[in-house]
């Protein structure tokens, strides 16, 4: 397994096997396998056709949570993806009813967002002092404000010319593209992360930024590659949500940031930095997936499912902890 | 150990979600109806959708009621990708954006599923008809007439409206602009400023207060938002301000504000019959989803005890089937209509 | 001389630059739109703004140990909407009751997101994130799926944000007391100087026999308290309960901190900052309408840059000041 396993659950037998099993990432598999078997007994519209159907809209948000890993890994926070996902929606909606070609209209989604991501990254590496929390909510609101004021009244524009977004809204099989495109990059991220000299680095400046910048890590430099590529993959995703609404208005991408944070943080990867692996975190973002396709498909009420979603995020976290410290606690107590 | 907390989780929930089958004869025996709201909390949405599961399950008919979980087109969308893996036979929608929906409703649509939509439409490609509560112009006419009478026919007024995106409000706010300039009667009123509350209490309040101070001879504020209409309401009361108060509310929500002295600032105010529209709405769908309309110009049927109804053209180029006039709620029947909604 | 050490004590102090800030906003305000700065006006926008302000006070002691909490408006919604709830179906008719319950709430809301963070080492952002989800979904729950409590529901209770004391309006006097309180408990009270030695050094803290777990639970309970306070108050102020209650204003209320000059890393931070970044929140929120030749589409644009331009400002201001302070020792 790549990089830091996310959470370390305490006396892991020595044999490889149980290794990888009682690893967080084994755990969230074991858990997948029963999501998907609660699932397909709960629901007896969920099948793989249907859950290929339903997966591009929740997949967009998947790309997201594969840089906010990065970005987590670091000890920061971006909370202004979900407005750069507005913002390149916009964008490449007017740009593509402007009838240029769509490759025009792919760049523009992607060149938009990096500017974005820029802006955060300039901002960020300029005034180190400042958190990213704050910097990227004041971004969240300008962001989404342009958007809005592009849009005018009316808040809303839809493609004329759907062609393009068809094409990579389309389908291999039953397949959809899109899945296609987010395993490859999940590959790629996890690969940088995990096995990359950039991704040790990335690491080391989440444990300790300080002690990573006196050994010689341009540390500003590191954070400002990796809030751009945030800024070029909420492009892409701003694309792909393109391709199934044909349109863009100034609620899209609302909320998206946490949907990618609480992916990533359930994939063991943590919020204070330096921990967590890339593998966690997609099989986590499949786990949500699954779980709220299946729950939606009976109708089950959109705040129980968030309700779970807490509970699964919380529980997450705290169950190792506790079980962790009772171990401790006897372990200390027999001796 | 996480495994046994999430499946404790879901058992719970399966019980939640579970549906009970209703077997009756009528005109929508067996349909199976998904009702989508705008999202869940909508006090103005509930009356509706309890009327439109009523009048179907009185006729032999399923309804799921389906919220999205945040008021987005987004989270509809994925509402819409459930309902199609499910086999409904028709669905009733509350747009949250015009466009957005367009690709999710058509695959609907093909897929053999009726759309109908209420409340709020979609556009005209992604819908077979729309339920309109009251006819734009209508609207526009009453609000236009109501600022008319309670300024005493001259001065300035002011629009409190919701965002600034929101589709209903900018069609009732442009209609009452036209309805103002067509008329002689309206050409001693001045329209000085709309401004947006965002359907937040607390900006509607700073809205309403700056709209006081910058316009102190303001006569009368129009607000055709639920929330925006209340908020000024209590701040126009509490501040005991001269300026009065008209527009679209729910008479629960107005029921302190409205009468006729002084100590009251709203003197009368609008909505529509929300139960007869969940009634409509429930009609239409069932009338889709059984053949006897496809959604086409002209084409009529009856609506149970609503009696007949004709299939007009919508502003949009799409169709419609307007419900009736707007509601006028005075300070004679605000009690009584504030006991349903 | 004395001139000048005085000049140097207004630009080495982070809440003198806010002060200056706020001031240099209430006078572009007033020159554009005289009517702001009346007494009458400045009491609305307070009112219009107690949620915020009195919740900022949690967040200052949350942020101070190094924390952050995201579930606080889910919080205020589900004290809010049980209190209106109640209220409408007669299960409570008493004003002063219907705030100690949501008070109640709130504390054990706060209580329980304590537990979690402090006993189970759960990172703040993470386990409030979850709450966020939880209480919002418990708050729609209570209200039976989206009903809502409306003023004719609301009984005397909502003519406490009406009522004034001493010519004050009682819902200022809460902000009042509220920033009175924490001012004495922050500086003077062992509790409130534990609460800065978790967040400056936790472990030091903890070796000169501090209980930083209790001090961690403790201040995200008095977020509770504070948020169930603040359900009572949005209740009261807009007569109206409904479960989406600010949905998403936990931003303005860190945002209040951060422009405070309240670090995130915890340890630094003022009652005062506070005070002061809440204010110039509380005035953007205000002040924008009342400038005519803003478009109204452009509001949240230029809310965010003045966010955006706030935080920039005081870190430059900040670094000059630091560069004075080093040229004082050099010399």
């Amino acid at each position: 397994m790549a990089g830091k396993s996310g959470r370390s659950i305490n006396n892991v037998p020595e044999s490889s096997v149980k290794r990888m099993i009682f690893s967080w990432e084994g755990i969230l598999v074991l858990i997948f396998i029963a999501v998907n078997i609660f699932c397909a007994i709960f629901s007896e519209f969920y099948n793989l056709n249907s859950l290929l159907r339903q997966m591009p809209v929740y997949l967009a948000e998947v790309f997201l949570m594969l840089t906010m890993a990065y970005i987590l890994v670091l000890g920061e926070i971006d909370i202004s993806v979900g407005s750069i996902v507005c913002l390149s929606a916009t964008m490449c909606c007017i740009v593509c009813n402007s009838n240029a070609p769509f490759i025009v209209v792919v760049l523009t989604a992607l060149i938009v967002g990096t500017i974005c991501g820029a802006i955060n990254g300039f901002i960020l590496t300029r005034f180190q002092e400042l958190p990213p929390m704050i910097v990227t909510l004041a971004t969240q609101i300008i962001f989404r404000g342009i958007a809005e004021i592009v849009l005018g009244d009316g808040g809303s524009i839809s493609v004329t010319n759907t062609d393009g977004f068809r094409l990579i809204g389309g389908k291999v099989g039953q397949v959809p593209y899109i899945l296609f495109l987010v395993l490859i990059l999940a590959v790629i991220f996890a690969v940088i992360l995990g096995k990359s000299t950039f991704g040790r680095r990335v690491y080391a400046i989440g444990t300790n930024r300080l002690t990573a910048y006196y050994s010689g890590i341009h540390v500003q430099k590191i954070r400002m590659i990796i809030y751009t590529v945030m800024g070029t993959i909420s492009g892409l995703c701003a694309l792909f949500l393109v391709s199934s609404s044909y349109g863009a208005n100034t609620t899209t991408g609302n909320g998206f940031e946490m949907d990618a944070i609480a992916m990533a943080v359930f994939g063991g990867i943590s919020s204070t930095g330096g921990k967590g692996n890339l593998a966690g975190g997609v099989i986590s973002a499949f786990i949500i997936v699954c779980l709220r396709v299946g729950l939606g498909q009976k109708n089950v009420n959109a705040q129980v499912i968030l309700l779970i979603i807490g509970v699964l995020l919380v529980a997450a976290v705290a169950l190792p902890n506790i079980v962790g410290q009772v171990k401790r606690a006897v372990q200390v107590k027999s001796k | 150990m996480n495994k046994k907390i999430i499946s404790a989780l879901l058992c719970g929930t399966m019980i939640l979600g579970a549906a009970s089958p209703v077997f009756a004869a009528g005109v929508g025996d067996g349909q199976k109806i998904a009702l989508v709201g705008k999202s869940a909390g909508n006090a103005f949405f509930e009356i509706a959708a309890a009327s439109f599961q009523e009048t179907v399950e009185a006729e032999g008919g399923e309804v799921e009621v389906v919220y999205p979980e945040t008021a987005t087109a987004d989270a509809q969308i994925k509402v819409l990708d459930n309902l199609i893996s499910q086999d409904f036979d028709a669905i009733c929608i509350a747009a949250n954006d015009v466009n957005a929906l367009q690709a999710k409703l058509e695959e609907a649509m093909d897929a053999g599923i009726k759309v109908s939509s209420f409340d709020s439409a979609p556009n005209k490609d992604s819908r077979q008809v729309f339920v309109n509560q009251a006819g734009t112009q209508a609207v526009g006419q009453a609000l236009m007439d109501a600022v008319l009478d309670i300024s005493g026919g001259e001065g300035q007024f002011a629009i409190l409206s919701a965002t600034s995106q929101a589709a209903n409000q900018n069609a009732w706010i442009d209609a009452m602009k036209s309805i103002m300039e067509s008329d002689e009667k309206y050409s001693k009123l001045e329209l000085v400023e709309v401004a947006y509350g965002d359907d937040e209490p607390q900006k509607s309040t700073d809205q309403t207060a700056a709209l006081i101070q910058n316009y102190p001879d303001l006569k009368v504020i129009c607000a055709p938002t639920t929330v925006g209409i209340a908020a000024a309401a209590k701040y126009l009361q509490d501040n005991e301000s001269t300026c009065k108060l008209t527009g679209l509310g729910l008479p629960s929500e107005m029921l302190e504000y409205t009468g006729d002295d002084d100590a009251h600032s709203c003197p009368y105010f609008y909505l529509w019959d929300m139960q007869g529209l969940g009634k409509l709405s429930a009609y239409t769908t069932m009338a889709l989803v059984s053949g006897d309309i496809t959604g086409a110009l002209d084409e009529t049927f009856t609506a149970g005890d609503l009696g007949e109804y004709t299939i007009t053209e919508a502003d949009d180029g799409g169709t419609e089937i307007v419900l009736g006039e707007p509601l006028q709620f005075t300070p004679e029947n605000i009690e009584e209509y504030a006991e349903l909604y | 001389m004395k001139q000048k050490s005085l000049m140097k004590r207004i630009t080495g102090s982070r809440e003198a630059l806010l002060a200056i800030v706020l001031i240099v906003l209430f006078v572009i305000v007033t020159a554009i739109s005289p009517s702001f700065l009346t007494p009458k006006s400045l009491m609305d926008m307070l009112k219009n703004n107690a949620v915020m302000m009195v919740m900022a006070l949690g967040m200052l002691c949350v942020m101070l140990v190094g924390g952050i909490d995201i579930s606080i408006m889910s919080t205020l919604a589900l004290s809010g909407m049980s209190i209106g709830m109640m209220l409408k179906y007669d299960v409570i008719a008493n004003p002063v009751l219907a705030f100690v319950i949501a008070i109640a709430i709130g504390i054990v809301c706060g209580f329980v997101v304590g537990l979690v963070i402090s006993r189970a080492d759960v990172p703040p952002i993470i386990a409030t994130m979850g709450f966020m989800y939880i209480y919002r979904a418990m708050g729609y729950l209570v209200s039976n799926g989206g009903e809502w409590a409306s003023a004719a529901a609301l009984g005397s209770f909502k003519n406490f944000a009406t009522s004034k004391f001493l010519g004050i309006n009682c819902v200022i006097w809460v902000i009042i007391v509220c920033y009175a309180f924490f001012f004495w408990f922050m500086k003077w009270t062992r509790t409130g100087r534990k609460i800065y030695a978790v967040g400056s050094n936790a472990e030091a803290a903890e070796v000169s026999g501090i209980n930083v777990k209790n001090t961690k639970l403790l201040v995200y309970t008095i977020m509770g308290l504070l948020s169930g306070l603040g359900g009572a108050l949005q209740v009261s102020v807009y007569a109206s309960a409904m479960p989406d209650m600010q949905y998403g204003g936990e931003m303005d209320v860190i945002a209040a901190c951060v422009i405070g000059g309240v670090s995130m890393n915890g340890g630094r931070g003022t009652v005062l900052g506070a005070l002061l970044g809440s204010l110039i929140l509380a005035t953007i929120a205000r002040a924008l309408p009342l400038i005519p030749f803003f478009n109204q589409l452009w509001l949240n644009t230029i809310k965010g840059l003045i966010i955006l331009a706030v935080v920039i400002i005081n870190i430059v201001l900040q670094r000059a000041a630091d560069r004075n302070a080093l040229k004082g020792r050099e010399m």
